[in-house]
């Protein structure tokens, strides 16, 4: 479980509510609020409809809402999540209590809750957005895709993180970067970073070897490579790195700036930085989730704040999102609990 | 082997002919002398070629190197000097993705095959009613100039994206009804907003093609073909699918809701595992590589995306794979509907 929740302590969590909440003990007796005094009351019940993509968002979901003591409904792929049943076996029996999980969306769980949680596509979201009544607090989480950006890096220090970041859940998570732009500080510097990546996807890969993939992934990966490397053959705009005999992962260089529309698991570009990032996003600014920086410093968070990203962190730990992390850019126990005012 | 040392017309004119008579030359001759034309005249295949371990001398068809789909985008894929172009069909493309492009010298071949492979696929011939962009209003779509390679082209009925309701009304004997699968979902969401309903005279039937890539639809075959049962009094098993795409020259079609694909004798499919092109099994899954001898002035070997069954001499098609890109002839169609 720690390995993709992080270790994790009661203090933490403590923090994460002081965080969001102001303080620790505002769910449990009135605090100040100026001149009058203020309680977070949490919903009775919040369904939480999860994707099967990564069980990070399924966890970190169900855990704000034991931290805030609300009854969770727990709406899981087909299939389930065995993290997520793991999870629970190994919860008190009155916490468990408080979850009731199951692979199929029933009306009377909307009914029931009083917030509405959802991750999934856009389509998704949008269809359950609809399902919801107005008066339900509804927060949704859709499609979104992650990026790097390095800026200064002569000793090529991020290689072996970048290399994490994109091998761990073989690029299936919003955290997942598909592309990192590589600011050329001098002539092939970005060409030389893919190649350097691509050691560190190799190193990681014998650590971490993948699951056996399904014919069709096996298909997007395979055509992805023999697409690249017919234009490598001709192309000195193109570099292909590829290693393992199951696909096991895949670095291209590519100076088209285009921010890719999908890349299957464990592949991964590197591109120059271009001038203007935002127009090589194109509609995928729109979806942008984390950007991973490098260095990562408050100056360049703000030169890159306009691309819309709503966390900016250090280039391998992009998957390593702390308690607090703004998922989406929405604080994820303020947005769920209702103030109660009481003036004396 | 024959060597032809100028690109003079001799291939165009010999699977033109081949075409036309397909009892007069074996596939397995003629694919390792076109590969070797390609190889002497294509310089964008040339070094792909090079780079699989090939060489212009190829003793089995299965060891020419399949380019992939996606190389028609970047790639200039011509064996002929570009002067001597006639036509380019595009593929419908993305954003930011560009598009593929298929060029020719002479589109005699092209439309031999189309119409020797529709008539070996026992399709109708006529007349027709297309629901498909008129070639004059999507010049580099290979799916309308294929299907006027059909029909005339007043037998278009959906000129500027409005479906002819009342030219589908007025039919008085059967009718072979071509279009794409989402022009056909378009053409009942209409009948349907205007409470019409229509029985076809009997004998009528249909192809549709193109499928439902990037458009948020999908329909099993079997319950398009079921709508076309109840709309249009059209039988299941009078309805065709055809597989084809702009980067080859000939198309595969199958029958009915469960039907199997077959090409033509002059191209191929191969069901092969992705990593080592090695064709599957019986009953096994891989993508589909073609064959297309029809492909004279571009490439032989086309590495599609679509995974498919191995089923006999046919194969079962299940598509694309799920996470590729959003493209088709359909989609572009159903754009063109929507406008």
């Amino acid at each position: 479980m720690s390995d993709f929740l992080g270790r994790t302590t009661a203090e933490d969590l403590l923090q994460w509510v002081e965080a969001e909440l102001g303080e620790r003990e505002t769910l449990d007796r009135w605090i100040a609020h100026g001149a009058a005094r203020t309680k977070a009351v949490p919903p009775e019940n919040i369904l939480h409809v999860v994707s099967g993509n990564t069980p990070h968002a399924a966890l970190q979901s169900l855990i704000g809402g034991l931290l805030l003591g609300s009854g969770n409904l727990l709406k899981l792929p087909r299939g389930g999540i065995p993290e997520v049943d793991d999870f629970i076996s190994r919860l008190p029996a009155d916490l468990a209590a408080k979850i009731t999980i199951g692979e199929e969306l029933r009306d009377e769980w909307i009914a029931r809750a009083a917030a509405v949680v959802v991750y999934g596509s856009d389509e998704t979201v949008a269809a359950l957005r609809a399902k919801v009544p107005f008066g339900k607090l509804f927060i949704g989480h859709g499609h979104k895709a992650s990026a790097g950006i390095v800026w200064e890096d002569e000793g090529f220090a991020s290689c072996a993180g970048a290399a994490r970041d994109a091998s761990r859940f073989d690029q299936q998570g919003c955290l997942s970067p598909r592309a990192f732009y590589v600011r050329e500080a001098r002539p092939g510097f970005a060409r030389a970073y893919a190649e350097t990546l691509a050691a560190g996807m190799e190193t990681f890969s014998r650590a971490h070897p993948r699951k056996p993939l399904e014919i069709a992934e096996k298909a997007e990966i395979a055509d992805l490579r023999a697409a690249y490397t017919f234009r490598a053959t001709g192309d000195l705009r193109v570099a292909i790195w590829a290693g393992g005999p199951e696909l096991d992962w895949t670095v291209v260089y590519e100076e088209d700036p285009w921010f890719p529309s999908a890349t299957p698991s464990r592949v991964v570009f590197v591109k120059p930085l271009p001038a203007d990032l935002a127009a090589a996003l194109g509609p995928h600014s729109a979806h942008l989730g984390a950007i991973g920086l490098w260095p990562c410093t408050e100056e360049l968070a703000d030169r890159f704040s306009a691309l819309g990203a709503s966390r900016f962190c250090p280039i391998g730990r992009m998957q390593d999102p702390p308690w607090i992390w703004h998922n989406g850019g929405v604080a994820r126990l303020a947005s769920l609990v209702k103030w109660v005012d009481f003036e004396a | 082997m024959q060597v032809v040392a100028a690109n003079n017309g001799y291939w165009e004119k010999r699977v033109a002919a081949w075409v036309s008579r397909p009892h007069t030359e074996r596939f397995s001759d003629i694919l390792p002398q076109l590969h070797a034309f390609h190889f002497r005249n294509n310089p964008s295949y040339h070094p792909f070629a090079k780079s699989n371990c090939v060489a212009e001398d190829v003793a089995d068809w299965r060891s020419i190197p399949c380019v992939p789909q996606d190389a028609f985008k970047h790639a200039d894929l011509r064996s002929f000097p570009e002067k001597e172009t006639i036509k380019t069909f595009h593929t419908s493309g993305t954003t930011g993705e560009g598009f593929g492009r298929h060029h020719f010298r002479t589109l005699e071949v092209y439309e031999a095959a189309v119409r020797e492979g529709w008539k070996l696929a026992g399709l109708s011939g006529g007349p027709f009613l297309v629901i498909a962009p008129h070639p004059d209003e999507a010049p580099h779509s290979s799916l309308s100039h294929m299907l006027a390679t059909i029909a005339a082209r007043e037998d278009f009925i959906a000129r500027g994206g409005r479906i002819d309701l009342a030219r589908l009304q007025a039919t008085a004997q059967a009718v072979c009804l071509v279009g794409t699968a989402l022009g056909f979902l378009r053409l009942f969401e209409e009948m349907q907003a205007h409470g019409m309903r229509c029985r076809l005279p009997a004998g009528s039937t249909a192809l549709e093609t193109g499928g439902y890539k990037g458009s948020g639809r999908d329909i099993a075959r079997a319950d398009l073909y079921a709508m076309f049962a109840d709309h249009l009094g059209i039988e299941p098993d009078n309805i065709f699918n055809e597989y084809g795409m702009t980067e080859l020259s000939s198309q595969f079609y199958a029958r009915g809701p469960r039907g199997l694909h077959r090409g033509p004798p002059w191209a191929q499919a191969v069901v092969a595992d992705p990593v080592t092109l090695r064709e599957v099994d019986e009953g096994g899954t891989g993508i589909l590589l073609v064959y297309d001898a029809a492909n004279v002035g571009s490439v032989v070997g086309i590495r599609t995306r679509d995974l498919a069954v191995r089923r006999g001499d046919a194969f079962e098609l299940l598509g694309r794979d799920p996470a590729a890109l959003p493209r088709g002839c359909s989609r572009s169609a159903d754009e063109w509907l929507t406008r």
